[in-house]
């Protein structure tokens, strides 16, 4: 018999959690079914064209791969522990996106919709402010910019503590 | 030591390069860069030390053999 801490990693454990090739999300999803789970959330983060007046052409993810790896896997691994999960992954793009691309999925599935849901937020906010992964907007005019950091140090006065859209009341 | 920096630090600082002298830990270090490039003083404020890809504390010591990251606060997603 599997244990059933390993029921996740039988997803993700042969999945890179950095790609540099587009996010293949119908062949994820494909491979996120349980017989135990009777919800299955995908969550696609997708770069926009937010800023008309600049116009955005691409974005360019960087990552400390090392260390960013290495998170995904403990927010999973945390994930896995929070909530009664059947499979967990995610998978963050590096470098260059293009606008309506995905940059990051999570896949969460639970034997109820609630968990999934949960899950599936408590895994992509830990990822955008904890992961060492940088967005930079480059635009038609030829200019970039470094984008949309996590501030959360302004508010919490500490660099290792965050404040989440997740919280433990919506679980 | 082998400095490597991330992100918006490449436009201060090569995004891999070598630095002498005493640096007794990474708050020295801090100290030392900001010296060399005052404007990137404030984004180096807000940015976590890392060396053998572990987040260390300012006290951390460091020594010439090492290779220490700079890691900017993150912009993913």
């Amino acid at each position: 018999m599997i244990p059933s801490a390993l029921s996740r990693p039988a997803v993700a454990a042969d999945l890179p959690f950095l790609s540099a090739e587009p996010l293949d999300l119908v062949g994820l999803l494909a491979k996120s079914h349980h017989p135990e789970a009777g919800a299955v959330v995908l969550f696609s983060g997708e770069v926009r064209d937010n800023d008309p007046q600049t116009d955005v052409d691409y974005l360019e993810y960087e990552a400390q791969e090392a260390m960013a790896s290495k998170l995904i896997r403990q927010i999973l691994d945390d994930a896995c522990e929070k909530f009664p999960l059947k499979i967990a992954l995610a998978q963050h793009r590096v470098g260059k996106v293009g606008i309506s691309e995905s940059a990051v999925v999570v896949i969460t599935a639970s034997p109820h919709r609630a968990e999934a849901y949960s899950a599936n937020r408590y895994i992509i906010d830990r990822i955008k402010h904890e992961a060492p992964i940088w967005k930079c907007e480059y635009f038609k005019n030829g200019t970039k910019e470094w984008g949309g950091n996590c501030n959360c140090q302004k508010i919490t006065g500490d660099a290792n503590k965050h404040v989440y859209e997740w919280t433990e009341d919506k679980k | 030591m082998t400095i490597q920096v991330f992100a918006v630090l490449k436009d201060y600082f090569d995004k891999e390069f070598e630095i002498a002298g005493d640096l007794k830990n990474i708050a020295a270090l801090k100290q030392e860069l900001a010296v060399q490039n005052p404007q990137a003083a404030n984004v180096l404020d807000l940015c976590r030390f890392a060396v053998h890809d572990e987040f260390v504390d300012p006290d951390y010591p460091i020594t010439t053999n090492d290779t220490i990251c700079i890691i900017p606060p993150s912009s993913g997603g």
